[in-house]
C-alpha cells in the first residue's frame, strides 16, 4: 500500500504515488535550474510539463489509474535527463577532440560547495569532497584554528562567497571528480531520491533533513548573509559618487597627459597636488603611471558594481578566462603602481587639510 | 554542427506542413536526429523567440489544447538562406572528396 498525490500537470489532473511525486519534483526542478539562464525558460518548462502530462495520460487511458516510479522513470528516460540535454549543446566541440584521442577521460575535478553536506555554507563539505578527506577532519581543523589565528573566519566568509555551489547532478559530480557518464547521473539523481524517501514527510527540502542546531544555524546565515547583503548594497551607494568622480578625474588627467599642456587644467581642478614635481618624469612614465592608476581604481569598482546588480537582476555568469584576465590586469596595474610609489615617492601629494569636494566640483564644472 | 542541422531540419519539416510537438519530435526520432525529446523544447522556444516560427493552440481530440508550430514569413526566408549555405558546404565538400 501507498499514499498518493493529486498534482495539476499541464492543466491535467494526476494520481502519482508519493516516491513518484518526489522524482518527478526533483527531475523538474533539475531542468528549471538548467534553463533559468535561458530566455523563455517558462515556455520551455511549460512545454515539459505539457509533454509528460501527455504522456502521462497515454498511461492512464491504457487503464493504469496511478503514476508510479516506473512511469516516471520511463519519462525521465524519454524526455533526457537535464546533463544529456545541456551537454548536447556543449560538449559539442568537444566530442571531436576525444574521438580523436581514443576517448581519453579525464576527468575535471571542481571545487565547490556541498549543499547535501553542510553546516553553514557547505564550504568544508564541498572542499571535503574535493580533497577526499573526511569533512569533520577539515570542520575541526578550520574550529581550532579559528581559536589560534583567527583568520579563518575571513577566509570563510571569502570562501563561501566565490566558491559556487554545486547545483545539477553533473556539477556534484565534479565536485568529487567523477567521470560526468549516464550511469553516474543516474545514481546521483536517484542517491538524492533515496534521500527523500527516507524522510517521507519533508515535502520541500530535497536534501537531507536538518536537526534542529542544523537549522538555528541556518536561520543565522540567513540573518548575516541578509545584512551583509545590504551593508554591500549601502557600501557601493555611499562610495560610488566619489569614486566616479575620481575615475573622472583620473580620465581628464590622463588626456592632460596624452595630449599635453595638461597641467594647467589640472592645477585649476586640483591646486592642492604639487603638480610641478611631475615634470621631473619623463613623459610616458605618466602615461603609463596614470593608466595603472586608472586600471587599479576601475576594476574593483566594475566587479563590485557587477556583483550587486547580479544579486539583483539574474546576471549570465561570467567567463573564467575574463575574471582571470581582469585579476591579472588588476594585480600588475596594483605592482605597477607600488613601484612607481617606490620608485619616485610621493612627493606631489601636497597638503590636503583646506580641500573640500565643493570646490574640486566646482572648477570642474567651471572647465566643462 | 549537428545543433544547427537540428535547426534546419525543424524548418524544413515545417515547411512542407504545418505540425504538432509531437509530430516533429516523432519525425526527428524516426530520422535519428535527436534521441531524447528534451532537446528539442528549448530549440523549438528559441526559434520562436527570432521569429522564424510561430504557433497556435490548437484543440486536439484528446486532452488539452497543444501547440501547432508553423513557418513564419521571416523563418521561410531564414530557410531560404540555410538551403543556400547548405548546397555551398556539400559542394564544397564533395569538390575536396572528389580530388
Amino acid at each position: 500500500m501507498k499514499k498518493t498525490l493529486t498534482i495539476n500537470l499541464g492543466g491535467t489532473v494526476f494520481h502519482i504515488d508519493e516516491d513518484a511525486y518526489q522524482l518527478l519534483d526533483k527531475y523538474l526542478s533539475n531542468l528549471r535550474i538548467h534553463f533559468k539562464k535561458e530566455e523563455g525558460s517558462d515556455e520551455i518548462m511549460n512545454d515539459f510539463e505539457m509533454r509528460i502530462s501527455e504522456l502521462f495520460g497515454e498511461r492512464v487511458r491504457l487503464g493504469y489509474e496511478v503514476i508510479t516510479v516506473v512511469e516516471v522513470e520511463d519519462v525521465i528516460k524519454r524526455m533526457g535527463k537535464p546533463e544529456e540535454l545541456f551537454d548536447a549543446e556543449a560538449s559539442e566541440s568537444k566530442s571531436f577532440e576525444q574521438s580523436g584521442t581514443k576517448e581519453r577521460q579525464t576527468v575535471q575535478k571542481r571545487l565547490f560547495r556541498n549543499p547535501d553536506d553542510r553546516i553553514l555554507g557547505g564550504v568544508a563539505g564541498g572542499l571535503a569532497a574535493y580533497l577526499g578527506w573526511d569533512p569533520s577532519a577539515i570542520r575541526i581543523a578550520l574550529f581550532v584554528l579559528m581559536f589560534l589565528y583567527g583568520v579563518t573566519i575571513p577566509i570563510y566568509i571569502i570562501l563561501w562567497i566565490i566558491i559556487p555551489e554545486a547545483k545539477t547532478a553533473t556539477e556534484k559530480l565534479q565536485m568529487s571528480g567523477k567521470s560526468v557518464t549516464i550511469e553516474n547521473i543516474g545514481k546521483t539523481v536517484t542517491d538524492g531520491f533515496e534521500k527523500v524517501s527516507e524522510n517521507v514527510n519533508n515535502y520541500i527540502s530535497s536534501d537531507k533533513p536538518r536537526t534542529l542546531f542544523q537549522k538555528i544555524l541556518d536561520v543565522f546565515v540567513a540573518v548575516v548573509g541578509g545584512l551583509l547583503k545590504i551593508i554591500l548594497i549601502l557600501l557601493a551607494i555611499i562610495l560610488f559618487p566619489p569614486l566616479l568622480l575620481v575615475i573622472f578625474v583620473l580620465i581628464i588627467v590622463l588626456f592632460a597627459l596624452v595630449f599635453g599642456g595638461g597641467v594647467g587644467v589640472l592645477y585649476s581642478i586640483l591646486p592642492n597636488i604639487h603638480w610641478h614635481t611631475f615634470d621631473m618624469f619623463p613623459e610616458n612614465v605618466l602615461i603609463w603611471a596614470g593608466i595603472s592608476t586608472v586600471l587599479m581604481i576601475v576594476i574593483p569598482i566594475i566587479v563590485i558594481v557587477y556583483m550587486i546588480l547580479s544579486q539583483l537582476f539574474k546576471f549570465k555568469p561570467v567567463a573564467n578566462s575574463l575574471k582571470w584576465t581582469l585579476l591579472i590586469i588588476w594585480i600588475v596595474a596594483v605592482v605597477a603602481n607600488i613601484i612607481f610609489a617606490a620608485r619616485f615617492g610621493l612627493p606631489f601629494w601636497g597638503d590636503w587639510s583646506h580641500w573640500s569636494w565643493d570646490t574640486t566640483w566646482q572648477q570642474i564644472q567651471m572647465l566643462l | 554542427m549537428r545543433k544547427g542541422t537540428l535547426e534546419y531540419c525543424i524548418l524544413l519539416l515545417l515547411k512542407k506542413e504545418p505540425a504538432y510537438t509531437s509530430d516533429i519530435i516523432q519525425k526527428l526520432q524516426e530520422a535519428r536526429l535527436i534521441v531524447v525529446e528534451g532537446t528539442l523544447y528549448p530549440l523549438l522556444t528559441r526559434l520562436k523567440n527570432s521569429e522564424l516560427l510561430s504557433y497556435q493552440w490548437i484543440e486536439s481530440t484528446q486532452g488539452p489544447p497543444r501547440k501547432y508550430y508553423r513557418l513564419t514569413g521571416k523563418g521561410e526566408v531564414f530557410l531560404g538562406e540555410l538551403e543556400v549555405s547548405w548546397q555551398e558546404l556539400n559542394d564544397t565538400i564533395n569538390h575536396i572528396r572528389n580530388n
